[in-house]
């Protein structure tokens, strides 16, 4: 206060002085005495109105980027200053009232937006761009678990899920749930003694397999080493399909997994670098160079198909989303992986057994009648909305709770769970499926 | 030649100088294809062979050639972001409004000019017809004087943009390369247009020559809004890119660019916003002309003045809310991620601050055309049924700004035990909220509509028929309006933002239909007393000030959200802010900054007013003749 109103006397302090002039003049060359007293008012008035203008143009100097929420005092001062002035200059007074009016307007929206929550945005995500090639493997690992579970240290909460989903059927850690793919936890050591052994994989015989795709690529052959043996899983996951984890009736013929290379997740050959180092790293296994990893991946995925590394796009909060609701449906349940646990009518490749088949236009209504329902659905698409938000409400007889993840409600748009719930409330027993929009 | 057949020649030589303006753009938009210089094709590709690159639209998904460099990776530092010793992002915001608000004003008062100018040509009454015209004349005038000092904010602007954010308005300008010479011909046209139209006001008076001087505000209005249109386009680009592909390249199609997928809504919306505006500034100024006046002559001229420019703004203000959910809804479809963080997320609190203004806007409207029934004889028997409207204003109102869903931190949230408030929680939810919005809008009709009879007694066969129709349709507005608002809360979200079609339809009918209903039942209607004009109190003048300063706020407050929600992006995904300034301000700083811009606009409008005060002392006043000699009686001059 002492501050400003110092500030607010030496910005103001000449017009203060001659306003005193103006009031020493008028004692001395005016002898009417009413009119001296009116001149002497009106003077005394004019240095009051001066002063508080003085002093709300300092608080506007001190307090421009501050956070006290109190320039809109200097504005009711001026209003203050307005009327009083008005009141007395009645040639002005017309203008001086306007303006009075004005900045009550001004100063009752600035109070208003002062008095409410003040929300700022913060400083947009840092742009990096990432060189993989040049990080530690401690580095790299971190990454790689940024792209598995969006964040360091997020690999030992349930339910976090980053740019690579993987989370959304694996699991990584020991006794953490894992029904619709193997869990990775010592994955290096059981390539090795397991998987690379198996007589199913036929190491170095890919002919011989009885898989629906027998090899990577034309020539690729199958993995010779633990690094091998993942970067053939990631990059084709029908060539050997751990038994039972295989899509339901191919008897462990064909995977439920999506080429990890390719859209919707579409890792880059240094992201999934990013990803196997970390699935040594954590175990606190030795990794292979990111180029012995790179070469592995190179021997599996033609040039053609390896996608390339995301520059300069910051990890802005809508990446985060899985989908954000201006894709297609049958794309929303591409890249919410719905498709790899359930059968969707009308929705190509959802062809999942591990989940009830999604015929909610029919199933709703009676699952909502079941005396065991005890959700607060009313309707069909409030229980396909609880359903997908959280799924543990209503289990179906004859499937597992706690298979589906309850990461949806965070992780899909509300457009999109709207195209979903909208899609899904459509489809009905022994109907053609609905038109995907 | 004879007098009346050379001012003839020079008045068809004047429109037709204007016409030539008006297309001048647009010739100069063609030499492209004539000469040979057609945007690069695809079949120009293969002759390239494979040195051409193709790119895809981000917006439209077309391919085209690449034939811009990408969207600068700009850096802090005074190579991309030089800057004084002040943040450079307030000084541009600063530019950038006062330019907007003078914009907004120069071109919204010459369609007012036109829509009066034809008033004047199409009535019957002389006396009255002589007074439009002076109005409209009177409105150019005060138009003339902002539009040299638009013109100066403007490169004020250009100046700003150069020397704070030089990389940035680089990159816009190398996008926006095809059509700027248009743009510069465009300023030329309209200046030309608007001094001619101006200059050429006592030459072409009468007869066919008004016509003629009719059909320039026409061309200079046509100008004026590509003009805007043109400006658009770029803050269009900004939000929602278009014909470039994902580095920002170019791609030759320079339709794309403009045409992008918030382009439409942003033209109409703001195209009403500036009619709102204008309307507002015209009235303030006929207010404070009001409240300096000495004679009861000036009085009576300026209180009509006032509500003509009121009646005329609020006219663009009532549909203004329904072009503003239609450019959110296009928000939304084109990224509903921006969508949520205009009305649910970070910028949301501003919203609520728009909710309250809205209000504020109607009220003072309302309160207006009270305070003037009360220069009208016969109007008393509307006086003790206000207290309704105020009481129906009041519950909309309360209603309307009501919160519902707030972004929260995690401690707020706590405190709060869920997202909701438990108590506020329950109300709020959108269809009540357009059920505000709506009783608000019916009852502002319902007013004006009182106000047009005020001291008038219908004398149709079937009045009394007419009334109890009217009422009863107003009625079973306010019902149904009020009861889907009740029955949002019985339905799911997704069905119920689906009740502010009838809502909305309900208002509307309100608003044709009764005033097209009581136009017929007034016509020739009995006169209980004249309008006493310049007799109304000087509180109504007030509230005209309050109307336009709170919506000069509300401009800069819809600017600033509109900007904000880009975030950290110069163009949205394309062009990354890295300046230091990439971050949102809080609610209180932005309401700081714009009351700051608000003030300015209005303390130096004022000064441009006292500037045609001058000219009008020294003029000859020949057109006094045509304000009205002594207190008007302009018959049915609502």
């Amino acid at each position: 206060m002492g501050n400003m109103i110092t500030e607010a006397l030496s910005m103001g302090w000449m017009a203060m002085a001659l306003l005193v002039g103006i009031l020493i003049y008028f004692q001395v060359s005016i002898t009417d005495p009413a009119a001296k007293k009116r001149a002497t008012f009106k003077t005394f008035i004019g240095i009051i109105a001066a002063f508080l203008l003085f002093f709300a143009i300092a608080n506007y100097k001190n307090n421009f980027y501050g956070e006290n929420r109190l320039l809109p005092f200097s504005l009711v001062m001026i209003t203050a200053t307005s009327f009083v002035m008005a009141m007395y200059f009645t040639n002005l007074g017309a203008l001086l009232k306007i303006g009075g009016v004005m900045f009550f307007v001004a100063a009752f929206l600035s109070g208003y937006g002062n008095w409410l929550p003040q929300v700022e945005g913060g400083f947009p995500p840092k742009e990096e761009k990432l060189d993989f090639s040049a990080m530690t493997p401690q580095q790299l690992a971190d990454e790689g678990e940024k792209i598995i579970f969006g964040g360091i240290g997020k690999s030992t909460v349930q339910g976090e899920i980053g740019k690579g989903q993987c989370p959304l059927c694996h699991g990584f850690q020991k006794g953490f749930l894992s029904e619709r793919a193997p869990n990775l936890f010592g994955i290096p050591e059981r390539a090795e003694k397991e998987r690379l052994t198996d007589p199913r994989y036929h190491k170095g015989e890919p002919d011989k397999r009885d898989t629906v795709e027998k090899e990577s690529c034309p020539g690729c052959g199958t993995g010779t080493t633990v690094q091998e043996y993942i970067a053939e899983s990631h990059s084709c996951p029908n060539c050997y399909v751990v038994a039972g984890f295989g899509l339901k009736g191919s008897n462990d013929r064909e995977s439920q997994m999506p080429k990890i290379h390719k859209p919707p997740i579409s890792l880059s050959l240094p992201e999934l670098a990013a990803v196997d180092t970390w699935l040594y790293v954590r175990e606190g296994k030795e990794p292979p160079s990111y180029e012995e990893i790179i070469k592995t991946y190179e021997k599996f995925i033609p040039e053609a198909d390896r996608p390339k590394q995301q520059e300069d796009k910051p990890a802005g909060p809508a990446s985060v989303l899985l989908a954000d609701g201006s894709e297609p449906v049958d794309q929303i349940f591409a890249k919410a992986q719905c498709m790899v646990c359930h059968t969707i009518p009308g929705i190509p490749g959802a062809l999942g057994t591990q989940g009830p088949k999604l015929e909610e236009g029919t199933n709703a209504p009676n699952r909502i009648k079941d005396p065991a329902y005890k959700g607060t659905a009313h309707s069909t698409p409030e229980y396909i909305m609880e359903s997908v938000v959280s799924p543990s409400t209503y289990v179906v007889k004859g499937f597992p709770d706690n298979l589906m993840p309850k990461v949806f409600g965070q992780k899909l748009s509300a457009g999109a769970l709207k195209k979903i719930v909208d899609y899904l409330s459509q489809v009905k027993a022994g109907a053609p499926p609905p038109k995907i929009s | 030649m004879g007098r009346v057949t050379r001012k003839n020649l020079f008045s068809i030589m004047a429109l037709c100088a204007m016409v030539g303006l008006l297309l001048l753009p647009i010739v100069m938009a063609l030499p492209s294809p004539a000469t040979g210089e057609e945007a690069p094709t695809a079949d120009g590709a293969k002759k390239d062979g494979d040195k051409v690159e193709k790119g895809r639209d981000v917006y439209y998904k077309t391919e085209g050639i690449v034939v811009g460099a990408p969207a600068p990776k700009t850096m802090d530092g005074p190579r991309d972001y030089p800057r004084y010793n002040f943040e450079s992002r307030v000084l541009l915001w600063f530019a950038n409004q006062q330019h907007l608000y003078y914009g907004s004003f120069v071109l919204a008062v010459p369609i007012f000019c036109m829509v009066i100018e034809f008033m004047g040509v199409m009535t019957k009454d002389k006396a009255l017809a002589k007074r439009y015209d002076q109005l409209a004349y009177d409105f150019i005038k005060i138009s003339l004087t902002a539009y040299s000092l638009t013109a100066i904010l403007g490169g004020i602007l250009i100046f700003t943009f150069l020397t704070l954010y030089p990389a940035f308005f680089g990159y816009l300008s190398s996008i926006f390369r095809p059509v700027m010479h248009i743009y510069a011909l465009m300023f030329v046209a309209e200046s030309g247009t608007l001094y001619v139209y101006y200059y050429g006001w006592d030459k072409m008076k009468e007869g066919f020559l008004k016509w003629i001087h009719l059909s320039m505000s026409v061309i200079l209005n046509v100008i004026g809004t590509l003009l805007m249109m043109l400006a658009n386009s770029w803050i269009g680009f900004m939000m929602s890119p278009a014909g470039v592909d994902e580095q920002g390249r170019f791609l030759g199609n320079i339709w794309h660019v403009i045409h992008t997928a918030l382009w439409n809504p942003l033209n109409v919306h703001r195209l009403l916003g500036n009619m709102a505006f204008g309307g507002g500034v015209v009235a303030a100024y006929a207010a404070y002309k009001f409240l300096a006046s000495k004679t009861d002559e000036d009085r009576a001229h300026y209180d009509w003045m006032g509500y003509i420019a009121m009646a005329l703004g609020v006219a663009f203000l009532i549909p203004l809310p329904f072009a503003g959910y239609w450019l959110m809804r296009e928000v939304y479809a084109y990224r509903q991620q921006m969508g949520i963080t205009l009305m649910g997320g970070l910028l949301a609190w501003l919203f609520i601050i728009q909710a309250t203004m809205i209000g504020i806007l109607f009220l003072s409207t309302n309160y207006y055309l009270w305070q003037a029934m009360g220069r009208m004889r016969g109007a008393e028997k509307y006086q003790r049924y206000i207290k309704y409207l105020v009481f129906l204003l009041a519950c909309g109102y309360l209603v309307f700004i009501t919160p519902h869903t707030m972004v929260m931190t995690p401690a707020e949230l706590k405190a709060m035990g869920g997202q909701q408030h438990p108590v506020l929680g329950n109300y709020g939810v959108m269809s009540a909220k357009n059920g505000g919005i709506n009783v608000i809008i019916t009852t502002t009709v319902l007013s004006f509509v009182w106000y047009m009879r005020g001291n008038k007694v219908s004398t149709v066969s079937w009045a009394k028929f007419g009334n109890i129709f009217m009422g009863v349709f107003f009625a079973c507005a306010y019902i149904n309006i009020i009861w889907l608002a009740i029955y949002g809360y019985y339905i799911p979200a997704n069905v119920r933002v689906g009740l502010s079609v009838p809502q909305v339809a309900t208002t509307l009918s309100c608003l044709f239909f009764m005033f097209a209903l009581n136009s017929v039942m007034m016509k020739g209607a009995k006169q209980m007393g004249p309008i006493e004009w310049g007799k109304i109190s000087v509180r109504s003048q007030y509230a005209l000030i309050m109307l336009a300063t709170a919506f000069t706020w509300m401009m800069g407050l819809m600017g600033y959200i509109r900007s904000s929600v880009r975030l950290f992006w110069h163009v949205n995904e394309i062009m990354r802010d890295n300046s230091p300034w990439a971050y949102t301000h809080t609610t209180g700083f932005a309401a700081n900054m714009i009351s700051f811009n608000v003030l300015f606009f209005w303390l130096s409008i004022l000064f441009v007013f006292w500037l045609g005060s001058l000219a009008a002392k020294k003029a000859p006043v020949e057109a006094k003749a045509g304000v009205p000699g002594s207190v008007p009686q302009p018959a049915g001059s609502h």
